[in-house]
This record gives structure tokens, C-alpha cells and sequence, in this order.
């Protein structure tokens, strides 16, 4: 899940967890201050009727009552004669004209002229609670104004300060190929831990490159540099073997000379030739028929199936040609694959080539029956110089795939293996579009 | 035919003059730009077989010179800047040919024959073996009236090089060179010249034994011709 969505996520729950418990909270809330209030004027009321039989004599408020038809509220002043002093406000039940009225009832009872008398002064309940819903209702409306309102503001700010993190993804994490990043540009941020970030990544990727880059300059420095020396070795040899008086033993001991220079200039060869490849230096201009590649490699590799006995089928469309490709590199990744397909197959083994449509992508398989390759081997076939034991009785080097591996990576096509020990191995190329013509 | 060698390692320069003279070419070595700058404004070759990476020059610098002053010699590119730039750069100033170190002598020997037949058309290059006539202009080989099409390109490319290097032993890294020199795989060592030249001698004793075809043993074949 993305940070801003997590954020995004938080906030609402945590904002809708807030307004349940306060709406939850709301009536009893809104009842309490509602009480409290009409309680207090109660006791106002309270204090100003004994300031007016104070001031006035309690003979002209004695044994009455006032309330209004609507009998909402009423005070009432009577004789008391229990020896008790009140002094309360409750809710409580009076008959009033033959209504039964629950009120919030303040009772008092003072002295006036040497007599006791209990003042009752009371609001209906329904008149109290009347307004409460209205608060209620109010204060509901407030709420969830104010919520949506801090969550929009949430969203927004989280947006705004989360948006160059966003960049930094995009743009130096997600869609680059390693090795190329291509070039440093500054994530415009006024946070710093984002700054922070923007650098610390460009930095490591600065090393990196440059690691690469070191790396493939000194391959390529070191492959042309050998191949000087390699030149004039061979030359001398070439040139000793063809003198007439030179006896047949040292012309063997010559021919091995040669044989192991070979292998030198072999190595050289490829690992300049990845290094080119890796630098880009080759053209992908070519377009040619798979059929008419794998026709031309057939050719080349026809002496090598016969060696085996294995039959070689091919399974691809006349019409499928590779467009925007090199065909040299294209001819060599190709026949590399075949090439140990058969090295690696056992006498009257098989191959298979074919090429077909495979989720939407086109694919191009070999398929071949031959020793396999153990899926502890598998992550490692594509390192340079790795042989495994099963390849150790074959006279290579261990350049073969990366070989491939970095033709199909100048291409842009993906390579996949499934092999199963002692069964096979399927090689499958999987082509962009934009290589293919049908 | 007069050849010049503009090569500054002089280890390499020494035996391209060996081997030029033994195939009976005049060879000149020079081995920096600047003198080979002089000789290319004063004579004329046949050859010019230029080095690019030169100390004092720029190697496309001297085959435009040459190009410009010699316009009949052929020029070959020895490299070990096998910079794909700079072939399609050396090609697209006119050298004939391209020839990255390292080469073997022979190939070099092999690319100069076929550069002189194709610039000079040499019509008709027939030779005779033992009744079988090679025809290297259509790449047929043929006995009697019948044309023998169960040669392959590759059996044939192999029976050219050793016809063009006759009555030399040619070992079976040199002719591997020859007809797989411009694949990059891994096996440095394999056996298919072998195959090849057996499936060659198969093909060929349906009509006589190509006796002119000979092994040698240990070291590698080569076609006797009779002068």
C-alpha cells in the first residue's frame, strides 16, 4: 500500500472514529447543559423571589400560584408544615388541573412572619428538552462540517508535502534500466528528509555507474590491449609453422602453442564483444527473417547436430521478421543458444526452435533434450566465467550465455530458463513488439 | 605486387614482411604516419595495408591521404580498435577491406586474392584436381560434366582457403578461423574440421578418390596440387 494512501486511510478512520464517540456522547452531553442551565436559572429565579417578599411582605405571594395556560413552568408558594428544611431541585410529577406534567422542580422552604413556607419553582421537562434537540441537531451538523473540512485540509497538505517523495520514486526509481540512469535531476523539495533521500539515491547510483563504467573501460582497454600482443604471437607462429626445415615434432609442440593462443584470442574476442555490446556500440538498423537466421545458423551448425545424430526441427511463421535489430549480434545470440543445446544434449537427443505468440508477446523457444540444469545452478548460468560441473567436460570458457545475455539485453528482450535435471532445458526469448514484424 | 605495411608494432610489422615476401610480394614497412605519409605522396603500391591506431596519426587521416595519391591501390584496415564506428568510418572512406586484430596471416593472404579477383574480375577461375575442376568465380566443384551439389557452402569455403594456400599445411585452428572466425562462441577447441573434411571426402570418393586432399597427421590437411 502507497504511504499517502495509508495516510489518507488513517486520517478518515481515525476522524470517523473520533465523531462516533462524540455523537454517541452528544444527547447525554447536550441534557447535562441543558439541566445545568435551567438549574442555575432556577436558582436566579429563586433569589429573586425572596428579595421580593423581603422587600415586599410574603402577604400578597402567600398560598398562591402562578403558572401560564401553557403550564410550562409555574411557582407556587404554600404553607409548610412538616418540620423539614428542603432546599432541592428534582424532577418530579404534579397534577395540574387534572394534568399530570413531570417538572424539574426547585423547592425551597424559608420563614416569613414566624411561618415556614416551601417555594416551588419549576420548569415542564418537555419545555427543557425541547431545546435540546435543536443543540443536538446544531452540534451534530458543526461536527461533521468541521470533520470533512480537516480532512480535506488533511488530504490536501499530505498531497502537497508527499508529492516530491512521489517524484523520487518516478522518477529515479521506477522505469530505469540498471545500469543506464541517465542524468541526475533535483527533486524541487523543501523537506528535508526528502532531500536527504533524492541525494543519498543519487549518489549510490553515481557509484554504481561508475563502478560500471570503470569496469567495462577496463575490459575493453584490457581486450585491446591483448589483442597487439596476441597478433604478432599468432603471426610468429604462423610464420614458423610454414618454414620448410622445421621438424615435424616441433611442428606439433607449434600447433599446441597455437591451439592455446586460440583460446586466448577466443576470450578476448567475447569479452570485447560484450563490452561493445554493453557500450552501445552497435547499430540495430537490420531487419531479418527469423526463418532466414535460423537458416543461416543451421548452416553453420549443421556439422555439429550430425556429430550427435540430433534431430532438429524448426517450428516458426514464414512471416515473422525481426525488425530494428543487429544481425550479426542477433546471429550470435541465436547460435549460442543452439550451440548448447547440442553441447550440452546427449546422441540422438533433440532440438526444437519455435517461435509463437505467448500472452500477448511473441516468444521464441529452444527446446532441447539434453542434461539440464540443476535449479541450484540455475541463478548463476548468466555469470561470467561461471562453469558448472555439468559443463566441465565441455571445452568452454563460460561466456556463452553471458554472451547472449547481454545481446538479448541491448534488444531489449527478456530471456527465461526452465530445465529440469536429466530432461532438458527450455531457453525462451521473449521479444517486444517493437522488434517484430508480421 | 608491391605491398606497404604501416604497422608500429614492430614485432608484428617484422612478420607481416616475412610472410608478404614469402608469397612473393615487395613489402615496405613503415611504422609511424608520418613516414608512411611520405611514401604514399612518392610511390605507388598495390596494397596498402594500414595500421589504425598509429602514434603520430590518425590512421582515417592516412587512408584518405592514400586513397587521395594512390587511388589504385587496394587498401586493407588492421586494427585492435574494433570499434564498429570506425569500420563503417574505414569502409565508407573506401578500404577495400577490414581485418581486426588479431588475424592470421593467412586470412590477410586470402582477403588481398579476393579483393585482386573481384576489383581485377579474373574470369573463370577454374582448377584441376585429379579430374575434379573447382570452379572458385561460381563456387561449384564438378567431375566430369556432373556438378557435384551435395557440397555445402561451408565444405566448399573450406576446399577454397586450402586450394588458395595450397601445398601448405593448414592446421585446423586456421581453417576453423577461416570459416567460423566471425562467430563469438565459447568452444575453443572442437573437432568439426574433422567432420567436415570427412563429409567432404565421402562426397567426392562417389566419384574418385580425392586423393589430393591430403591429412596430415597431427597437424592438420592440406591440397597437394602438382606444379
Amino acid at each position: 500500500m502507497k504511504l499517502r494512501t495509508k495516510l489518507t486511510l488513517f486520517n478518515t478512520l481515525s476522524k470517523l472514529v473520533i465523531a462516533t464517540i462524540f455523537v454517541l456522547l452528544l444527547p447525554t452531553l447536550i441534557k447535562n447543559i441543558n439541566q445545568h442551565y435551567n438549574d442555575s436559572r432556577l436558582l436566579k429565579q429563586k433569589a429573586k423571589l425572596l428579595q421580593i417578599i423581603k422587600t415586599q411582605g410574603i402577604k400578597d405571594y402567600a398560598e398562591a400560584s402562578y403558572y401560564t395556560p401553557l403550564k410550562e413552568d409555574y411557582v407556587s408558594i404554600d404553607l409548610d408544615t412538616t418540620a423539614e428544611n428542603l432546599d432541592t431541585i428534582k424532577n418530579e410529577k404534579r397534577i395540574l388541573q387534572g394534568d399530570t406534567i413531570e417538572y424539574r422542580i426547585l423547592s425551597h422552604t424559608f420563614k416569613a412572619d414566624n411561618k415556614k413556607y416551601l417555594l416551588e419553582i419549576a420548569t415542564s421537562l418537555d419545555a427543557i428538552n425541547g431545546t435540546t434537540r435543536p443543540f443536538q441537531n446544531i452540534a451534530f451538523a458543526l461536527l461533521v462540517g468541521m470533520i470533512l473540512l480537516t480532512i480535506i485540509a488533511d488530504q490536501l497538505y499530505s498531497n502537497f508535502v508527499l508529492t516530491p517523495l512521489g517524484q523520487i520514486i518516478k522518477t529515479k526509481l521506477i522505469g530505469h534500466k540498471f545500469p543506464n540512469f541517465g542524468s541526475y535531476e533535483k527533486v524541487q523539495t523543501s523537506t528535508s528528509d526528502f532531500e536527504y533521500l533524492d541525494i543519498s539515491i543519487h549518489k549510490m547510483i553515481k557509484t554504481i555507474e561508475n563502478t560500471f563504467q570503470k569496469e567495462r573501460e577496463f575490459i575493453s582497454n584490457a581486450s585491446h590491449e591483448l589483442m597487439t600482443p596476441i597478433s604478432i604471437l599468432q603471426s610468429k607462429i604462423e610464420n614458423v609453422f610454414e618454414q620448410e626445415d622445421i621438424a615435424d615434432e616441433l611442428k606439433t609442440r607449434l600447433l599446441e602453442m597455437q591451439r592455446i593462443l586460440n583460446r586466448l584470442k577466443s576470450i578476448t574476442k567475447t569479452l570485447l564483444l560484450i563490452s561493445q555490446i554493453e557500450n552501445e556500440q552497435f547499430l540495430k538498423e537490420d531487419s531479418v527473417p527469423l526463418r532466414e537466421l535460423l537458416q543461416e545458423i543451421y548452416d553453420e551448425i549443421s556439422i555439429r547436430l550430425q556429430g550427435k545424430n540430433i534431430h532438429y526441427s524448426v517450428d516458426v511463421p514464414e512471416n515473422l521478421v525481426l525488425i530494428h535489430v543487429n544481425k550479426f549480434l542477433m546471429f550470435n545470440m541465436v547460435f549460442n543458444l543452439i550451440n548448447n543445446a547440442i553441447k550440452y544434449n546427449r546422441e540422438n537427443g533433440e532440438i526444437k526452435v519455435a517461435a509463437m505468440r505467448e500472452s500477448d508477446c511473441w516468444t521464441v523457444k529452444i527446446i532441447d533434450t539434453g542434461i539440464g540444469i540443476a535449479a541450484e545452478d540455475l541463478p548463476f548460468i548468466f555469470n561470467r566465467f561461471k562453469k558448472l560441473r555439468a559443463s566441465l567436460k565441455q571445452d568452454s570458457f563460460g561466456l556463452g550465455l553471458p554472451i547472449v545475455q547481454s545481446i538479448a539485453a541491448f534488444h531489449e528482450i527478456r530471456v527465461e530458463v526452465q530445465s529440469e535435471k536429466d530432461h532438458g532445458s527450455v531457453f525462451k526469448l521473449i521479444l517486444p513488439d517493437s522488434l517484430i514484424k508480421i | 605486387m608491391n605491398v606497404l605495411v604501416i604497422e608500429d608494432e614492430k614485432g608484428l610489422a617484422d612478420e607481416l614482411e616475412i610472410f608478404l615476401n614469402n608469397y612473393n610480394y615487395i613489402c615496405e614497412v613503415c611504422f609511424n604516419g608520418a613516414s608512411a605519409s611520405e611514401k604514399i605522396a612518392v610511390n605507388l603500391y598495390d596494397f596498402i595495408l594500414i595500421d589504425l591506431g598509429l602514434p603520430d596519426y590518425d590512421g582515417l587521416d592516412l587512408l584518405r591521404e592514400a586513397k587521395k595519391n594512390n587511388p589504385e591501390a587496394i587498401c586493407i584496415i588492421l586494427t585492435a580498435r574494433a570499434e564498429v564506428y570506425d569500420r563503417i568510418k574505414g569502409l565508407d572512406l573506401g578500404a577495400d577491406d577490414y581485418l581486426p586484430k588479431p588475424f592470421s596471416l593467412l586470412e590477410l593472404q586470402s582477403r588481398m586474392q579476393a579483393i585482386t579477383r573481384r576489383k581485377f574480375g579474373l574470369k573463370q577461375n577454374l582448377v584441376d584436381l585429379g579430374g575434379f575442376v573447382i570452379n572458385l568465380t561460381d563456387r561449384v566443384i564438378s567431375y566430369g560434366t556432373s556438378e557435384i551439389s551435395t557440397i555445402t557452402r561451408k565444405e566448399f569455403d573450406l576446399i577454397a582457403y586450402m586450394l588458395l594456400h595450397k601445398n601448405r599445411t593448414l592446421t585446423r585452428s586456421q581453417l576453423s578461423e577461416h570459416i567460423w572466425g566471425s562467430i563469438v562462441n565459447d568452444d575453443y577447441d572442437s573437432n568439426y574440421i574433422d567432420a567436415h573434411i570427412k563429409n567432404i571426402r565421402k562426397k567426392l570418393n562417389a566419384f574418385a578418390p580425392p586423393d589430393w586432399l591430403e591429412t596430415v597427421r597431427g597437424l592438420g590437411y592440406k591440397i597437394k596440387v602438382n606444379t
